[in-house]
């Protein structure tokens, strides 16, 4: 108890006789986490945003003209259980002019009330994880496979483009999450190293007089893993209590799960345990 | 059967970090109880001697023994658990700046595990006898260099490390002071403790059990 009581009363020391470095290491900490904080919560927000985008999407599957009447609910059946597809419309040649007609504004095919030329179609829609290109083109080519099918339509492009959009973001994202996670770390390491700067000579003291490197590196590294793990939650905290003061009305802000906050904070917690011991352990060297 | 030495140099070679010879066939004992009186000029290794038994540094030839434990190189770590055993005053010994008297007096009880109430106690014991019950909650920089040596001999004697190890104890002190500190070695040598004491002059001090020897060319003589 006695180490452990002198373990708890130097960590205690050191943020009460250096409370500008210990406030000024949490405040800046606390500013660049809640950097990244903001963009994981941007991240989110755009990825439910694409998702509710994308759930719009639907294909026109087209029969071929030569198809009687009698095939359609066995490809409908077929459609159905293709993997990916979850529900399957009929339009048929009436409705597709009603359709076309809301579409343009008024009735081309005046004139053609005998012979209907539009193509009878199934309108499909999909299940949220399938809805990108590749699972797209996987679902296209199982459904041109069937005979009764004459052509495929889906906005390919409109999905190309927003999953390269998507991807860009989550590049730049990860680059700049990672950049401002190493400058937390490096600010970190850069604190501790010099508060252990400043106690230098009595770190040696406490070595001549037999005291090992854990147990006079213990106390900082406590301190960084406190600093490290408050400024995470101290991040969280101040981003939630924004939002809570704002509204959006284009879209919601989504904030990952408290269980992945909470991991999250440990984390960095743990990250500047280890930044500290870089930042401390040319102090400890025994010369 | 003979008692093993506290510290036991045998042909001891070592060179400076520039290549220069610092020891050469170095030998020298302590044993339990004994006082050796090392004087020397500036230069003449007291202070490499010091590194070398305190595992700053390590022997080119030759074997360096402290409370029986060879220090080497490569076990520099074995070195260091000595250290606890070892009271030092002076030199490369200095007060912790971050701590209070108190706490730098009680600072070698709290690495061995000693119970705050043994602790006060022998501290209460060490601040009586130093005379620096006023200076207990003072910080090593408002010291004067006088208490701070006193506050560095109470500290050496707080947990009766069996080896005491003293650079230059006249240094910085008084004349009233320094017969005081003669005092106390007198004490701690009649308490059976074996102690180092380094010194640039030729002192006068009425230890019993006193060994003197002088460092000249690298060799104790």
């Amino acid at each position: 108890m006695t180490r452990v009581g002198f373990i708890i009363r130097e960590l205690v020391n050191n943020l009460i006789r250096h409370p500008g470095t210990a406030f000024a290491s949490f405040l800046s900490l606390t500013l660049i986490l809640l950097l990244f904080d903001l963009f994981w919560v941007a991240s989110g927000t755009s990825r439910e945003f694409y998702r509710e985008l994308l759930s719009d999407l639907e294909m026109e599957v087209f029969v071929a003209e030569e198809t009687p009447d009698s095939l359609l609910s066995s490809l409908e059946s077929r459609i159905i259980g293709t993997a990916g597809v979850k529900t399957v419309t009929f339009v048929s040649r009436d409705s597709a002019r009603v359709r076309l007609q809301a579409m343009v504004g008024g009735d081309l095919l005046a004139g053609y009330d005998e012979t209907n030329p539009l193509p009878r179609s199934f309108s499909l829609t999909f299940w949220p994880e399938q809805l990108n290109l590749a699972d797209m083109d996987r679902i296209e080519n199982e459904l041109s496979g069937f005979l009764e099918v004459d052509r495929i339509y889906y906005s390919r492009r409109w999905l190309e483009k927003a999953e390269t959009t998507r991807e860009l973001i989550w590049q730049f994202g990860a680059l700049l999450g990672l950049l401002i996670l190493i400058t937390g770390l490096v600010t970190t390491a850069n604190n501790i190293r010099l508060m252990a700067g400043s106690r230098a000579v009595g770190f040696r003291q406490m070595q001549l007089l037999g005291a090992g490197s854990l147990f006079i590196a213990l106390p900082l590294l406590i301190e960084s893993f406190l600093l490290g793990g408050g400024a995470a939650a101290a991040g969280w905290a101040l981003l939630k209590y924004g939002s809570g003061q704002v509204a959006f009305t284009q879209f919601t802000l989504i904030f990952p799960p408290n269980e992945q906050i909470l991991w999250f904070c440990l984390a960095l917690a743990c990250l500047a345990v280890l930044s500290g011991y870089l930042g401390l352990r040319n102090q400890l060297k025994w010369r | 059967m003979s008692e093993q030495p506290v510290i036991e140099l045998y042909n001891v070679y070592l060179n400076s970090r520039r290549g220069s010879p610092v020891f050469k066939d170095l030998s020298f004992e302590l044993k339990p109880g004994e006082t050796a009186f090392i004087s020397g000029g500036a230069g003449s290794g007291k202070s490499s001697l010091v590194d070398l038994l305190i595992g700053r540094c390590f022997a080119e030839t030759g074997s360096v023994s402290v409370f029986g434990t060879t220090l080497k190189k490569r076990l520099f770590r074995r070195s260091r658990r000595n250290l606890s055993r070892i009271g030092g005053v002076g030199g490369i010994f200095s007060l912790i700046p971050s701590m209070t008297v108190s706490e730098n007096i009680t600072f070698p009880l709290v690495l061995a595990g000693v119970g705050k109430s043994v602790r006060n106690e022998r501290l209460f014991k060490m601040l009586t006898e130093f005379s620096l019950l006023k200076q207990a909650s003072e910080y090593p920089p408002g010291l004067t260099r006088v208490e701070n040596s006193l506050v560095q001999f109470a500290r050496a004697s707080v947990a009766d490390q069996p080896l005491l190890m003293i650079d230059e104890p006249s240094a910085g002190l008084d004349k009233g002071t320094f017969e005081r500190v003669v005092q106390y070695l007198v004490k701690a040598s009649l308490s059976g403790r074996s102690m180092m004491i380094l010194s640039s002059d030729e002192l006068e001090l009425p230890i019993p059990n006193m060994k003197r020897y002088r460092l000249e060319g690298g060799a104790l003589v």
